[in-house]
Formats: structure tokens, C-alpha cells, sequence
């Protein structure tokens, strides 16, 4: 039996595809402006990759912002439950998940089943997610994937104390006007938002093991900060990104 | 989408609230007229034959009328800053711009009367309100309640008071005080109460026969006419109504699947429209701290004393301890499933002790709790995105 999940986001698509339990493809693609247009190109690309026709999935669960866009989804599911299945699945111990996605970061209390029994999610502001990192990456003109990696190489960590995403880039404007090496910046970027989150999880009971997904899981200066702040060991599964649409093809399975 | 079940009696209710607007217009030119906060005793000027309104009922109208950012924008032009309670500015705005105003604002008042016991905003509007219309302004300062019961000598420093008070009114409206007029109204506020309380009770009945925004649209007469026979009116019929449903077997959500609980003030200004994921859900707010606020106690034999006694005692006049008390009391009684906390922006004494409370429930009573930050009236704090998926994940969760 086939079943797939697709999670429009706030900056990519992403969809996979279970055969029974075992993960048989997926694909990433940016969101762009069409949503509708997003989805329906994901979901054909995982499909490809799988092999499959459409008609043969048992079950298509949308989730993510976009997830009322997804056509012909049996239902929708949030990107907090799916989240939680996802990184259940990665990691059957998990008992609680960081996400950090574009547009917003969460924290999510998990059962043994995989169930969410709490969370905790961002208000009203962009600092602490993927489009904080965008912007700071546009604004010291180095690649997204590079950010990370540089951030600990770093010997020190200038401090970036304010805690809005658009002043913060004034600060780190003026950080550069007074010749700080770019790299310092970066790491004190990569401090701030690891505080911002750590801060926020801090709202529900942090128990091992903490599995982080979404898209910032991919960047190791993040991760490796939250550790710092929280005092626990992350996981990182190497399909992070993609849990919230594994999640969803979990669930489309009944 | 089902359809949600309207009650007859909120019409009416809201029929009686609109005349008591009007009807203030009318009699301002020959009977003083008093703005008075929502916690002040109003037994003692109703008893005085002086008229009052209620500038915070007036904030939560401009809110469910979609005035009240435009009003605040009033406000905010005129120096108002923007962190100061959307009542608050709301208010100010219509002072300012009454013929921007729902109503065309408030009519003018002759005397304010602030009572403590709810925030320290009031301290400053009502000083502001003083300055704006050069009018007396008599300040009721009720201290924070640590202790349950209040110690002695808070409700000592209270009645002695409430004494100066009605020589203060009496002062300034050449009436005087008859005891057995005063007595009269504390028994009709009495009424009101009692009645007001066992419709909240109502909701442990499963399904429950109303539903929070119901109870939202019907405190206003417990709020603004206790004191009077409108008010006992009101909620004989509210009640009679809520019981044939109760014998009919007829929820007030639809399929009531999930029982929640409501913290803080409403959110006025998408009232049902907030609610309805919820009610597509299955889930009725069966009871809630906001609406259960006014159900104080007035029954000491001094009046003044019994004053004192229930007007410090207000829930957002609260200690800790007893707060919890109240809330997992509530949790225990409703049989609820879960609670859903309004961190609201502009309300800080009902907001202050949610983590804590959060904390207890979800920790001691095992329920799941959801926290969501908004605004009871200024819809520019209103985060329509965020609020919907919040929502939902917890409604998975439930």
C-alpha cells in the first residue's frame, strides 16, 4: 500500500511517499507564490521517483501552511501533529521535537506512540526561523548552506541583542561598518536564534530525546547552539527536513 | 459547517443593553450621570438614584462593533501609547471623536468613580477622564487580596472608604443615602447574581446547554445593571430557556464532543467567528473564568462590609494559590477535557499567572492546555495565521 504526504511550507514543498513502512521517495521543491502549483509538481516528482500512478495511493494527506492547496488530499492534518509522527518515525524514542521552519519554530511534546501532547509555537515574528537565517544571509552575501559551518568556526560570537529580525539586520550592518570579521557575526546571528527558540521550548518539559526537524535542522551552527542553550543532546535525522510530510503519509495510512 | 443554535434570549438581552445606552442619552441632562469601573460598587450609586455606564463595557462594544482600532488609532494619535489596554484607548478615542464612535460615544458623565480592585490602568484613564472633562473623580483603592479570606484590615481600610464615598456622592449630587433604599438594591444585585451563577452551573450538564461566547454576549447585565430588576429579568428568561434545552436534551454546541475551558477576557472583536473552529469541532467552553468573575458574594450583614468583602475579592484581585484553587475547581466541576488560555495583550492581571496555571493543569490534572496571545479588543494584535493553526494542532491534540 501506498501513501503520501505532502507539506507546503512557507518557503519549500515537500512530499513522501511510504510503501507500508518503508520510505520509498521524496522530493523538495521551493514554495514559490503559486501554492496549488507547488504541490501539484511535488507530488508529481515523488511519484516519479516512486514509480507509481496516482490512482494507486490509498491514502494523500496534505499539511504544512499551504495544506488546504494540496490537490485531492483526503484531508488535512497540521504540520504540529505531523511533525510529531514524523520525527516518531525517525527516531522512535523522541520525546520531544524542535522544528524550525520558515516561517516559524516549534516545540512539541511526543508520547511513546508518537502522539503530540504539548507544544509551543512562535508569535508574530520572524526572528528564530529559516527567514531570519534568509535575510542574514542576503545581508552578508554568503550562501544559506554556508552559514552554519562558518558560524563555528568562529572563535568569538558578537552579541546581536535585538530580538526583531529587522533591526537585528541594522545591527549586524553596523557590526560590519566597524570591521567585526563576518564570521563572529554569523555566529553571534546563529546564538541569537538559538536563544530565541531555546527560550520558547523552554515552555513545555524538555525530555530526551530531542529530535530537531524542519529546514534549519540542516544547518549545524543552529543545532549545535540549541544544544549549548538547552543542555541536551539534539538529534538531527537526515531526512529533517522532510519529517512533516512523512508525518502526513503516516497518518494517510489509518 | 453546522449550523449554530441561537439563544432567544441573548436578543433580548442585547435589546436591553442597547436601551440602556439610549436611554443613559436621555436622562443625562436631568440625572448625574457616573462612568464607573467594572469592579466598583455600584449597589451604593444605583441606590443613590445616580445613573452609570461603564467605559470597559463601552471598550468591548467599540471591539464587537469593529470600532474599536480605529478609535484607538484616535488615542494612539493623541499620545495614548499603543501598550496601554484597548479598553482604554478605545474609550479615550471615542472622548476624542465621538462622531466616529459606536453610539455616537458615551454621553457626558458628571462624576467618575475608579475602583482598584481591577488593574492600575483605570488609576491613570480615570485621571485622564478627570482631566478631559474637568470633572470630580473619587478613587477606590482596594489592595491586592494575598490572603484567602482577605486579612481584617484590608476590608477595614475599604469600608472606611466606601463611607467617604457616599459622602463624596452625596456631596456632589445634594441626594442622600437611604439604608433601606441601599438594602433594596443590594438585594436585587443579589438576585441578579444568584441567578447569573446558577446559569453558569448549568454548564456541567452534558451536552451543556451554552456555550462560552454565549455566556460572553450574556454577562453584560450582570456587569453594567446589577442593582435593578432588568437584570433579574434578563436572566429568569436566560435561564428558563437554558433548561427546556436541558430538558429537551439540546447542547449548545452541536455533537458536543469536547468540554473546554476559557480563560480571560473575550475576544471581542471576532466573538463567534473565533469561536467557530472550535464549535465545528464539537467543543463547548463550558465554563470560563471571565464570565465567572461576577459571581462575588454580597451577603454580609453590614452592607458595607459585604461590599468590601466581595468587591476585593474579584477574581483578578487574586492571589496565586487561590486563583489555581478557582481554576482547577472550575476544571474539576465541568468535567473538562482541556483549557484554552487568551494571553491577552491588554489585560495583564488576568494574564499574568497563565504559565503558572498552565503549568498545574497540564502537570497536576493531566490536561492539555493552549496559550494563545491576541487582544480582547484591538484586532491589530490579532494574528489570524498563527491563531488558526494553533487551533487546529490542539484540537488534534484534544
Amino acid at each position: 500500500m501506498h501513501t503520501v504526504g505532502v507539506d507546503v511550507g512557507a518557503i519549500t514543498a515537500k512530499a513522501a511517499v511510504l510503501e507500508n513502512d518503508e520510505l520509498v521517495a521524496t522530493a523538495i521543491i521551493l514554495a514559490g507564490y503559486d501554492r496549488a502549483a507547488a504541490a501539484t509538481q511535488v507530488l508529481e516528482q515523488a511519484m516519479s521517483q516512486a514509480g507509481i500512478a496516482r490512482e494507486k495511493i490509498a491514502g494523500l494527506i496534505g499539511t504544512g501552511y499551504g495544506r488546504v492547496q494540496v490537490p485531492g488530499a483526503d484531508r488535512t492534518v497540521t504540520e504540529i501533529t505531523c511533525h510529531a509522527r514524523g520525527a516518531h518515525y525517525l527516531c522512535p524514542q523522541t520525546r520531544t521535537v524542535i522544528d524550525i521552519g520558515g516561517q516559524d519554530s516549534k516545540g512539541i511534546s511526543v508520547n511513546q506512540s508518537g502522539r503530540v501532547t504539548d507544544f509551543v509555537m512562535n508569535d508574530k515574528c520572524a526572528a528564530g526561523t529559516g527567514r531570519f537565517l534568509e535575510v542574514m544571509a542576503h545581508a552578508l552575501e554568503e550562501d544559506l548552506t554556508a552559514l552554519g559551518p562558518i558560524a563555528l568556526s568562529a572563535s568569538r560570537r558578537v552579541q546581536i541583542s535585538s530580538t526583531c529580525t529587522v533591526f537585528a539586520e541594522s545591527e549586524v550592518i553596523t557590526h560590519l561598518a566597524a570591521g567585526v570579521p563576518k564570521a563572529e557575526i554569523i555566529a553571534g546571528i546563529h546564538e541569537a536564534i538559538a536563544a530565541r527558540v531555546a527560550t520558547m521550548v523552554g515552555r513545555i518539559p524538555i525530555k530526551d530525546i530531542v529530535v530537531m526537524t524542519g529546514g534549519v535542522a540542516r544547518n549545524t551552527g543552529v543545532a549545535h547552539m540549541l544544544e549549548e542553550k538547552l543542555g541536551h543532546r539534539i538529534l538531527v535525522p537526515e531526512q529533517a527536513q522532510l519529517a512533516g510530510a512523512i508525518g502526513a503519509a503516516l497518518i494517510a495510512r489509518g | 459547517m453546522s449550523t449554530y443554535p441561537r439563544l432567544q434570549s441573548l436578543r433580548e438581552i442585547n435589546r436591553v443593553m442597547t436601551r440602556y445606552y439610549l436611554q443613559h442619552k436621555l436622562t443625562a441632562r436631568f440625572k448625574p450621570l457616573a462612568y464607573i469601573t467594572s469592579g466598583a460598587p455600584v449597589e451604593i450609586l444605583e441606590a443613590l438614584g445616580i445613573a452609570t455606564l461603564y467605559p470597559e463595557n463601552y471598550g468591548a462594544l467599540c471591539g464587537a462593533r469593529k470600532a474599536a482600532v480605529g478609535l484607538c488609532e484616535v488615542a494612539e494619535a493623541a499620545g495614548y501609547p499603543a501598550d496601554l489596554c484597548s479598553y482604554a484607548r478605545a474609550h479615550v478615542g471615542a472622548v476624542l471623536r465621538p462622531q466616529d464612535a459606536p453610539l455616537r460615544g458615551m454621553p457626558r458623565p458628571d462624576l467618575l468613580v475608579c475602583c482598584t480592585n481591577i488593574c492600575g490602568t483605570v488609576l491613570k484613564w480615570y485621571q485622564a477622564l478627570a482631566a478631559l472633562y474637568d470633572i470630580p473623580l473619587f478613587i477606590l483603592d482596594v489592595p491586592f487580596q494575598r490572603t484567602t479570606p482577605a486579612e481584617p484590615h484590608i476590608i477595614t481600610y475599604v469600608v472606611a472608604q466606601m463611607h467617604e464615598f457616599v459622602d463624596w456622592l452625596e456631596a456632589h449630587t445634594s441626594r442622600r443615602l437611604r439604608p433601606e433604599q441601599l438594602a433594596s438594591v443590594i438585594a436585587l444585585s443579589r438576585q441578579a447574581i444568584a441567578l447569573w451563577e446558577e446559569i453558569l452551573e448549568l454548564g456541567q450538564h452534558r451536552p451543556s446547554p451554552v456555550n462560552g461566547p454565549d455566556l460572553f454576549v450574556a454577562m453584560a447585565p450582570v456587569v453594567a445593571l446589577r442593582g435593578t430588576q432588568r437584570a433579574v429579568d434578563c436572566y429568569q428568561s436566560l435561564k428558563s430557556e437554558l433548561e427546556q434545552r436541558i430538558a429537551q436534551g439540546v447542547g449548545a454546541v452541536p455533537g458536543e464532543r469536547h468540554r473546554l475551558l476559557w480563560d480571560n477576557i473575550a475576544v471581542w472583536h471576532r466573538l463567534y467567528r473565533f469561536f467557530r473552529p472550535f464549535m465545528d469541532a464539537g467543543a463547548c467552553f463550558v465554563a470560563d473564568t471571565y464570565t465567572h468573575a461576577w459571581t462575588v458574594q454580597l451577603d454580609a450583614e453590614d452592607p458595607f462590609v459585604g461590599m468590601a468583602q466581595a468587591y476585593t475579592g474579584v477574581f483578578i484581585n487574586l492571589n496565586l494559590p487561590t486563583r489555581l484553587q478557582t481554576i482547577t475547581d472550575l476544571a474539576r466541576r465541568f468535567q473538562v477535557d482541556g483549557m484554552v488560555m487568551h494571553a491577552n495583550r491588554s489585560c495583564k492581571p488576568f494574564s499574568i499567572t497563565q504559565s503558572d496555571v498552565r503549568d498545574e493543569l497540564r502537570d497536576v490534572l493531566g490536561l492539555p492546555v493552549l496559550i494563545l496571545e491576541t487582544d480582547m479588543a484591538d484586532s491589530r494584535l490579532h494574528n489570524e495565521g498563527a491563531t488558526r493553526e494553533r487551533v487546529a494542532a490542539f484540537l488534534e491534540i484534544l
